[in-house]
């Protein structure tokens, strides 16, 4: 901190003037003789200087760290920007290499669509039709009108399904399953009975299928002799 | 009597939606029910509860509210949008955004045709309900939290608001303190300008409406009070399926302090009850597991009669089930797709009752998924199993099924002609040649079926001038000679075209209740009708009028357990083997009438089958009557004659459905 001065306080009328710097300091001691007497550092004088290199301390670290901000800022700029141009000139290359190559990806894609819905049934059911109202400009370029869905008012509606579900069925909401509660209604009524789904039906399902199998590769061995 | 193999069929896993919120107009005596994926549907409470109209739903309208303005019909939804119906067509007529992000909640005041509607964004916007359509009008202004519900003074000067941890009321500001984040699903303000509220903490609360201070609390349940309902009482709907009624009467007899007091808990669900209504003498409640229940109240109705009993309506008043008699194919409607299904097949013979073995198990040959976002409207099987149509509100398709021995393809057919846009009800003739549809104002569209086309032939059309011809048609039959079509609309009237001239024949005088269903035999050519009242007529077509079984029916009168049957009958087939039988069913039980024998009187044994099982064979005769009721199967969701002598017999019963619905709260009972 401040320097300290080495002395002691006296109330000589010499020191006059130090008595008038006297002011509410009384935690700082200061004296001196009169003759080659330092400089004279008032408290407040060096109160103001350690206030001042603090600030400028705190100065200089905000700077830094705003400095670092913007080097940072820069750099990502600078990567977004390469991104872009990265993205661009693969777009260029795309233009430039053909029309079919796009067409191709759109058939691919629609071949995957087709192929996704092939779930369930058997067999091939409708075909999807990509891209309904879409034009050919020039060859290269497709231009497809999007139905507006309105993101934001879907994930709105999704939010609040969410409420309702956390509400009603998140947690503490203490609910039990249907199973407990159908059980529970043949343990108490009137015709008391086992538990609902007392026998687990999924329970080796890859065996029973195994099984089956073999049972009907055994049926057939014995019909082949006999016809 | 002719003896049935029959096909037993649990496959069909039909699922129902869970019902969401109701509104009553007591004026037509209308109860609109909206459900989980977006369907309404309006049950007739005058004529037995009749399930009049359904119109499908849509991906994305997740209704919250509903409400009747006069005979127009307004819902508010998780969209945000706010839906008017057009009830003649089955289809909503136009959709306003509120843009306030998903809409609660929905309330109508009809002295001032004002509407408000309660937003995610904690606005109370206010519509002005005009002819055509409703007008956006003003703000109330926005609050912190979401507004859950509302609730309209009955005067219009004031609304109350259910929020997230308080109930607001517009034009005063009141709060409640509330230490966690109750939700407040549902208030109810009444004339006196007391609030009633229902919130997720279980309790009721009764708030005085001027200076906002709580006035009683009522700890009902554990979870959650979802729903509230006031008008001549107060109900209270819970997630434990409970419902609570309070009466305002004085505590003590003779005094005139009067307070809010709780009378009656009626439990008639399994899960939660999500929309309550009153009508006159009842209140219905609706909820999670799906099902409709009219609970009287008995100080409204007599003890004892067949209104005073209990009402649960668990599945639709029409058929979802398609049965292509040539072919043993099976196709079942399902909201958002479509399944086909060949029947399995056994070789065995057996004495009545045995189990016969599967020599083919039956399998699923396609699964088809509606385009867009409508659902399935209705849908068609033509007997031979080549043609396969559904609708939805916007359009019809038609697809070609071809079957080289173990594969099956399906073909869409692209252009349909423009008369095919929309139809309600469809129907194939017996030789899939001609596919028909009802369309607007109860007409039909005759469409011919070529090898892979289908080209628009003849529109039919019934007299105008009938007062009720704007109402949609709900059922469609054509005979198998392909000689007539009989069309029967929700006005309760039944057209009868000829195939032939392409022209109206007649029109069946109009009975006060709705058919529920219609058949006309293939060989005598009469026209078998069952309303909603559970009458049954057969009509002539040949000579227009009453057949004489008809009339002697009507004369002695249907049996009394046959009148009090709660649910109705929702398809009609024949015996190829037998002329004389006529084949009913309803959720419960499966009747075969056999035309040659006597009818019972009132105070014949109805349900008479294990009697007579039990009487030596040569003795029956003596015993038997017309009506021949097998409760064997349960619980029906269609029965139909295949050309073989069979029968199928879709059954799905309530326990599997119960065991697919979601999560009940936990009651713990001693000893379990």
């Amino acid at each position: 901190m401040a320097k300290d001065q080495r002395g002691k306080t006296t109330t000589s009328p010499s020191k006059k003037t130090d008595t008038e710097k006297q002011t509410e300091d009384t935690t700082m001691v200061f004296e001196s003789s009169d003759d080659e007497a330092p400089e004279e550092v008032t408290f407040d004088a060096s109160r103001t200087e350690a206030l001042r290199s603090m600030k400028q301390a705190l100065d200089t670290a905000r700077r830094e760290k705003e400095l670092l901000k913007e080097k940072r800022r820069k750099r990502q700029e600078l990567f977004q920007e390469q991104k872009k141009i990265k993205l661009l000139s693969d777009d260029v290359l795309e233009e430039m290499d053909s029309a079919s190559s796009k067409k191709q990806k759109q058939s691919e894609a629609a071949e995957e669509q087709r192929q996704d819905e092939g779930e369930n049934g058997k067999k091939k059911k409708k075909k999807s039709r990509k891209m309904e109202h879409s034009r050919n400009l020039k060859g290269n370029y497709r231009v497809a009108t999007v139905k507006v869905v309105g993101a934001l008012a879907s994930s709105q509606q999704q939010a609040a399904e969410d409420f309702i579900q956390s509400r009603l069925y998140g947690a503490g909401s203490c609910r039990t399953t249907n199973n407990e509660l159908l059980s529970l209604q043949n343990k108490t009524g009137r015709n008391k009975g086992a538990a609902v789904q007392f026998v687990k039906k999924d329970w080796a399902c890859k065996q029973k299928a195994k099984a089956e199998k073999l049972k009907k590769r055994w049926i057939h061995k014995q019909h082949i002799p006999s016809c | 009597m002719g003896e049935f193999k029959v096909h037993r069929v649990r496959f069909f896993e039909y699922m129902p939606s869970p019902i969401r919120a109701m509104a009553f107009n007591s004026r037509t005596d209308r109860l609109a029910v909206a459900r989980g994926d977006g369907a309404v549907e309006i049950f007739n409470f005058a004529d037995n509860y009749f399930q009049e109209k359904v119109i499908p739903g849509q991906d994305s309208r997740a209704v919250e509210a509903l409400c009747w303005v006069g005979q127009r019909l307004f819902s508010a939804g998780l969209n945000g949008e706010i839906t008017e119906y057009d009830l003649e067509n089955l289809r909503p007529k136009y959709t306003v955004m509120a843009y306030g992000g998903p809409a609660w909640t929905l309330s109508m005041s009809t002295e001032c045709f004002l509407c408000q509607v309660g937003c995610e964004d904690g606005t109370v916007k206010m519509f002005e309900i005009l002819e055509e359509r409703i007008q956006f009008q003003r703000n109330h202004d926005r609050q912190k939290g979401r507004i859950i519900s509302l609730s309209w003074h009955p005067s219009g000067t004031h609304i109350a608001a259910g929020m997230m941890g308080m109930i607001r009321i517009f034009e005063t500001e009141t709060g409640s303190p509330a230490n966690k984040e109750v939700v407040v699903w549902s208030v109810a303000f009444l004339s006196d300008h007391t609030v009633i509220s229902g919130d997720s903490a279980g309790k009721v609360q009764v708030w005085d409406g001027f200076t906002g201070t709580l006035i009683k609390t009522h700890l009902i349940t554990k979870w959650d009070v979802l729903a509230l309902s006031d008008q001549s009482s107060l109900v209270a709907g819970t997630s434990e399926g409970t419902v609570t009624q309070f009466q305002f009467l004085p505590l003590i007899v003779g005094q005139q302090d009067k307070e809010w007091v709780r009378t009656r808990t009626f439990k008639n669900h399994s899960h939660d009850v999500r929309a309550l209504a009153h009508t006159e003498t009842a209140v219905v409640s609706g909820g999670m597991d799906t099902q409709l229940v009219v609970q009287p109240l008995l100080d409204r109705v007599e003890k004892n009669t067949q209104e005073s009993a209990l009402r649960k309506i668990a599945f639709p008043h029409r058929s979802l089930v398609c049965c292509a008699k040539k072919s043993g194919l099976l196709l079942f409607q399902f909201p958002e797709h479509l399944e086909l299904w060949r029947l399995g097949e056994s070789d065995g013979h057996g004495k009545p009752g045995d189990s016969l073995p599967v020599r083919k198990k039956p399998e699923k040959l396609i699964h088809l998924k509606r385009k867009g976002e409508d659902h399935i409207c209705c849908s068609a099987l033509s007997p031979c199993g080549g043609w396969l149509a559904y609708t939805t509100v916007s359009s019809v398709r038609l697809y070609r099924l071809q079957y080289n021995n173990n594969s099956i393809s399906i073909k869409k057919l692209p252009k349909l002609p423009k008369e095919l846009c929309s139809a309600h009800q469809l129907c194939f003739s017996s030789d899939s040649s001609k596919l028909f549809a009802s369309s607007k104002h109860s007409s039909v569209i005759v469409v011919a079926l070529g090898q892979s086309e289908c080209k628009y032939l003849h529109t039919l059309k019934p007299k105008s001038g009938y007062g009720t011809t704007e109402q949609p048609v709900h059922l469609l039959f054509v005979s198998e000679d392909s000689k007539w079509l009989a069309a029967a609309n929700t006005g309760c009237e039944i057209h009868i075209y000829n195939l032939n001239k392409l022209k109206l024949h007649c029109t069946v005088p109009v009975y006060s209740s709705c058919p529920t269903a219609i058949a006309i035999h293939p060989v005598t050519s009469n026209l078998v009708t069952v309303h909603a009242n559970q009458q049954i007529f057969e009509y002539s077509l040949a000579q227009k009028e009453y057949t004489e079984w008809s009339r002697k029916l009507q004369k002695q009168g249907l049996h009394n357990l046959w009148l009090e049957r709660d649910t109705p009958i929702t398809h009609i087939s024949f015996n190829p083997n037998n002329q004389a039988h006529i084949i009913l069913h309803d959720m419960f039980m499966l009747c075969i009438i056999d035309q040659s024998l006597p009818l019972p009187d009132r105070k014949t044994l109805l349900y008479n089958q294990m009697t007579l099982r039990s009487v030596p064979e040569s003795e029956r005769l003596r015993h038997s009557h017309a009506f021949k009721i097998c409760k064997n199967f349960q619980h029906l969701l269609c029965v139909s004659t295949l050309e073989d002598q069979a029968l199928v017999v879709v059954e799905r019963p309530l326990l599997d459905i119960m065991s697919q619905l979601p999560a009940p709260v936990r009651q713990k009972k001693f000893a379990t």
